[in-house]
């Protein structure tokens, strides 16, 4: 039997976590949960995932970005595949918010909710690709 | 006989006689009275002191009482300012008025006149202020309105949403037919309000003025097609005829295509909830030199006339109890808004069981080259809508 994959799922709201962790271990996968972005990094560090999963707006409007940052930084941050998590709609206070061009890539953005099929999908085909790369 | 706080006078003017008689006559009022003889030494005073009224004595050597106001209605612009003159012109009067001048006091006045000018300026002032702070207090609570709904409401919402996809992704596959409608229905549900919380958030934003258009130069034939074409499932079930009758061309107009696609999917979306089956709805269009419009008719339920006017108010409903079909009630304030920013209007006409129709007027886009006028201040093409 192969092991589980591991994914990292960092977000402040503890429901949000719950019920998305459910669905990933329904996918098959081990979860690994992170309720601030401080502990997510050193999560990051401790268990090494295969992939993250960061909410944008934690605390403050930017921790999510300033998380997907320091991960990228790390020695095994920097071709992990990592999402973002988003429930801003793009006409809301923050519209007007663009990540500058050096921004470190993100490999998907996904709005919240999340569908479980679609969240499930999106992560088998980051998984995938990765191993035949 | 005024009422506490006590109000504060400043006098300037260069007579002694003026000053000691308007400072007599309003301590025994229950003023606090400063004085100036000169224009400088009474800038000074208000600037520091901050009075509630000032007395301005028009004609006096050095500054002008003109320019006193001038610089008063600037520096001290809670301070009511009231002209004094031996030269009651006027002109004179109108130029103080539109420097910032509440009132003026011709020469020569009585205690009473004093009095009385006084007691309607502190009120003056009283109102002034007071209307100030209720106009920031508003304008606090919708900026924290929209943040608080944005944030508080719409989390739980999304959460609720996200459980129930866990519930379906862990025990979706030992649901039975009553149990998944039961879990359908309850994210539908929730699916709506979180839409009435965003429509009420994009016309809080609107009416705020956060609410940002990209607007470029568009054609509304592209539009209307796409939103024809969203809506042709909805049609289909329901075996309504949408019908588009548009000409090949149409001038462009400066838009924002993805709040007039919202418009458009919406008006469309209305005339097929009320319309009944086998029904129809016919969206047309025309122009002349200066505006696009677009016609939606429908062969629904109508809108009663004692109701048309109301229609486009936020949360306003055509039908109360009876009222089968969903909404948010704001889709109509928002179609309005949007089309208002356009500097377009929305009209309706409509009979009662036979159906409504809905016209939507746009500015078209004149190029530079195709002429300067301007279809806002055009009389020839007033806005008739039937």
């Amino acid at each position: 039997m192969t092991t589980k994959k591991k994914i990292l799922l960092i977000d402040d709201d503890k429901d949000f976590l719950f019920a998305t962790k459910l669905i990933l271990e329904r996918g098959g996968y081990e979860v690994f949960l992170a309720e601030d972005g401080k502990t997510g990094v050193e999560m990051w560090k401790s268990v090494a995932p295969d992939l993250a999963i960061i909410d944008m707006m934690m605390e403050t409007w930017g921790e999510g970005f300033s998380v997907l940052s320091k991960i990228r930084a790390t020695d095994t941050g920097r071709d992990t595949p990592l999402f973002m998590l988003s429930a801003v709609d793009l006409q809301g206070p923050y519209g007007s918010f663009e990540p500058p061009p050096e921004f470190p890539r993100v490999n998907a953005v996904l709005q919240k909710p999340v569908k479980a099929e679609d969240l499930l999908r999106y992560i088998a085909q980051e998984l995938n690709a990765k191993k035949i790369s | 006989m005024m009422q506490s706080p006590t109000p504060l006078v400043l006098i300037i003017d260069d007579e002694a006689a003026i000053r000691d008689g308007c400072r007599q006559a309003l301590e025994k009022f229950g003023c606090a009275v400063l004085d100036a003889e000169e224009g400088d030494e009474g800038i000074g005073i208000a600037r520091d002191a901050k009075p509630d009224i000032a007395l301005i004595d028009l004609k006096m050597p050095g500054i002008s009482g003109m320019e006193i106001i001038e610089i008063l209605s600037r520096d001290v612009p809670d301070t009511v300012l009231v002209m004094i003159t031996g030269y009651a012109t006027i002109v004179s009067a109108v130029e103080a008025i539109q420097k910032g001048t509440y009132d003026y006091l011709p020469k020569p006045f009585s205690p009473d006149q004093l009095r009385s000018v006084v007691r309607r300026a502190f009120e003056h002032r009283k109102l002034k202020i007071e209307t100030r702070r209720l106009w920031e207090e508003k304008e606090r609570m919708e900026k924290s309105f929209i943040t608080f709904v944005s944030h508080e409401m719409r989390s739980p919402l999304v959460v609720i949403r996200q459980y129930i996809e866990a519930l379906k992704a862990v025990a979706g596959d030992r649901f039975d037919r009553d149990m998944a409608a039961i879990i359908e229905r309850c994210g539908a549900r929730i699916q709506d309000l979180e839409t009435l919380v965003e429509h009420w958030l994009d016309v809080s934003r609107i009416s705020e003025g956060s609410f940002v258009l990209k607007k470029e130069p568009l054609n509304l034939i592209q539009l209307i097609k796409q939103s024809s074409e969203e809506m042709a499932p909805i049609c289909k079930e329901k075996d309504i005829v949408l019908k588009t009758d548009l000409p090949d061309q149409l001038p462009e107009i400066l838009g924002d295509p993805e709040s007039l696609l919202r418009v458009f999917t919406n008006i469309i979306g209305n005339a097929t909830k009320y319309t009944p089956e086998h029904g129809r709805i016919t969206v047309t269009s025309e122009n002349d030199d200066y505006y696009v419009t677009v016609r939606i008719s429908d062969t629904g339920t109508g809108i009663p006339s004692d109701k048309l006017l109301f229609i486009f108010e936020p949360f306003y409903r055509v039908r109360g109890k009876e009222e089968r079909q969903r909404g948010s009630g704001l889709g109509l304030t928002f179609c309005k808004k949007i089309i208002e920013m356009h500097g377009g209007e929305i009209a309706v006409a409509s009979t009662e069981g036979q159906g409504s129709t809905f016209l939507l007027k746009f500015p078209s886009h004149l190029r530079k080259e195709q002429g300067t006028g301007k279809p806002s201040t055009d009389p020839a093409t007033p806005f008739r809508p039937f």
